[in-house]
């Protein structure tokens, strides 16, 4: 039943910018040895390329291609492309997102405006395009990658961020009773710190480029003393995704190693 | 062992309350059974040796690895005995599941002190007693996994007064979240699991008992009206989240909840 033979799953984010495993390519790459096929898309195409490569190598079967997630005509097409390979789409993992620093007095509007366009506004979107084709065919499973964030001041202002991925997490709770009798399910992961390839542009933009220092903050602020990896959310969507989870929706597991569950 | 390539394999685990009311899928049966597919040495505990009769043929007819035992897990002593017998039997513990538990009706005006201190001994105080003693074992060696099986009665009103439940569960979610923090650093994450209103063994033997005057088939529509998704879980997904968690693929996840009710607690009218 953890397995996922024969089901197709849609990854948004789905390639890592550089080096390592970001989570958009540990999910894509998690789902694919669990035997999903996996349509994928990326602003950027090298990056799609390199997680496609992997999961043929393994001897999976992965589709990419460019797609700006906050843009409505791209996830259509994207959504077209997927059902046009594959002929449905079983798993939707909303993975776009971003972090922008700020509080409402130094965040831009324009700033304000882009965090919830990528931070919720796509995952709005893939559900608009792919809901009625998991109705028509009688389910599937939505998870949106959320954030700690969502829940609680992490450390350093990011209100644009933080408001976003709570509206997200709510976008799937409300959808998830919306589309229960219709045996969609949905779902969130909310990642605490992860040290991902992620964190060493965090550290330009919170930390002034203090890489090493930024790190061992990180990892100290983690009741487990360590962050945590791309595979442990990957490992939650695989769960939500399975059929073992099929009566789970409206729900989101924190991936924290412990850190929302302390004032310290 | 019959499944080395399970999602448990090798791992002792402990699993409370392992019996059932009747036939059918209750959560400890489940999550022994299912534990015992995926490769774990199941050390399984309930009150009576009788009650987990079904359970002990099903782990044999999947060709898993169980060792039935008797205990009062309200009772300290009966505890430390049961941990000093699994060490002995097993080497180890790996994974804890509390699962032994169970709602007495009333609010506060009708529910009696005897039963309101019955309900947080059999709801929250098991879980404490039972990591009292294990997790020193789980310290030792730096590694272990507990699950807790709580409810949505533990965060909503759910449609009947059990003001001691509510309040128990309630209690075994906190204590999951601050031992988990406590400990994280010492390589034992502790959660939580909250079933909503599956169609357990329970619902006929106690439930429509007391919510319902017996008739079951009355309060399972009841339950389900409330239950955004069209159909009732029943102990397999209980155990099927307690898995996921148990495991080593969830080794970042601890001090947190998992609420396993078809979009129930999600929605309130």
């Amino acid at each position: 039943m953890f397995r996922l033979d024969g089901k197709i799953a849609l990854v948004t984010g789905c390639g890592t910018l550089g080096e390592g495993w970001g989570n958009g390519k540990a999910i894509a790459v998690a789902l694919a040895r669990q035997g999903a096929s996996v349509f994928g898309s990326d602003l950027n195409l090298e990056a799609a390329l390199e997680t496609q490569r992997i999961i043929t190598e393994e001897g999976g079967s992965c589709h990419v291609m460019v797609a700006d997630a906050t843009q409505a005509e791209d996830v259509k097409k994207l959504v077209d492309a997927c059902i046009a390979q594959y002929g449905r789409i079983d798993i939707l993992v909303n993975n776009v997102g971003r972090s922008e620093p700020g509080d409402p007095v130094s965040m831009s509007e324009e700033t304000w405006d882009d965090q919830m366009d990528v931070n919720v506004k796509g995952a709005f979107l893939a559900c608009k395009y792919v809901l009625p084709t998991m109705a028509a065919q009688g389910g599937g499973s939505v998870i949106s990658i959320s954030s700690v964030a969502a829940h609680r001041y992490i450390g350093k202002p990011q209100v644009g961020y933080a408001a976003g991925k709570a509206a997200l997490e709510q976008l799937m709770k409300t959808t998830g009773v919306i589309y229960a009798d219709r045996g969609v399910r949905l779902n969130s992961v909310a990642p605490g710190l992860m040290f991902t390839p992620l964190v060493k542009r965090l550290a330009d933009k919170y930390a002034k480029g203090d890489f090493e220092g930024f790190v061992a903050h990180r990892h100290k602020q983690v009741p487990a003393g360590y962050m945590g990896e791309s595979w442990d959310v990957a490992h939650a969507v695989v769960f939500l995704a399975s059929d073992e989870a099929r009566y789970i929706t409206g729900q989101t597991i924190v991936v924290d190693g412990g850190i929302i569950s302390a004032t310290r | 062992m019959g499944h080395p390539a399970g999602r448990l394999a090798g791992k002792v685990a402990i699993v409370t309350g392992a019996g059932c009311v009747g036939p059918g899928w209750g959560n400890g049966r489940a999550i022994a059974v299912r534990f015992a597919q995926e490769g774990a040495q199941v050390f399984a505990v309930d009150k009576e040796l009788a009650a987990m009769d079904e359970t002990l043929a099903l782990i044999k007819q999947a060709g898993g690895e169980v060792t039935p035992y008797a205990c009062d897990v309200t009772d300290s002593a009966a505890i430390q005995k049961l941990v000093e017998v699994c060490l002995t039997r097993y080497g180890t513990v790996d994974i804890l599941v509390n699962n032994v538990g169970g709602p007495s009706r009333g609010g506060p005006i009708e529910l009696s002190e005897e039963n309101w201190d019955k309900q947080i001994d059999i709801n929250l105080k098991t879980v404490f007693l039972m990591c009292k003693y294990v997790m020193p074992v789980m310290e030792a060696k730096g590694a272990g996994s507990i699950v807790n099986i709580s409810s949505t009665s533990g965060i909503r009103f759910t449609g009947a007064p059990q003001v001691g439940y509510a309040a128990a569960k309630a209690g075994v979610i906190q204590f999951g979240r601050v031992v988990g923090v406590e400990y994280a650093k010492k390589g034992i994450r502790i959660n939580t699991v909250l079933p909503g209103q599956l169609h357990t063994p329970l619902v006929e033997a106690t439930l429509a008992g007391a919510q319902s005057a017996g008739d079951s088939e009355r309060l399972l529509k009841i339950r389900q009206a409330r239950i955004p998704m069209p159909f009732m879980g029943d102990g397999r997904d209980t155990a099927n989240a307690v898995l996921f968690l148990a495991s080593d693929e969830a080794r970042f996840i601890t001090g947190t909840e998992l609420i396993v009710d078809g979009g129930m607690s999600a929605k309130c009218d």
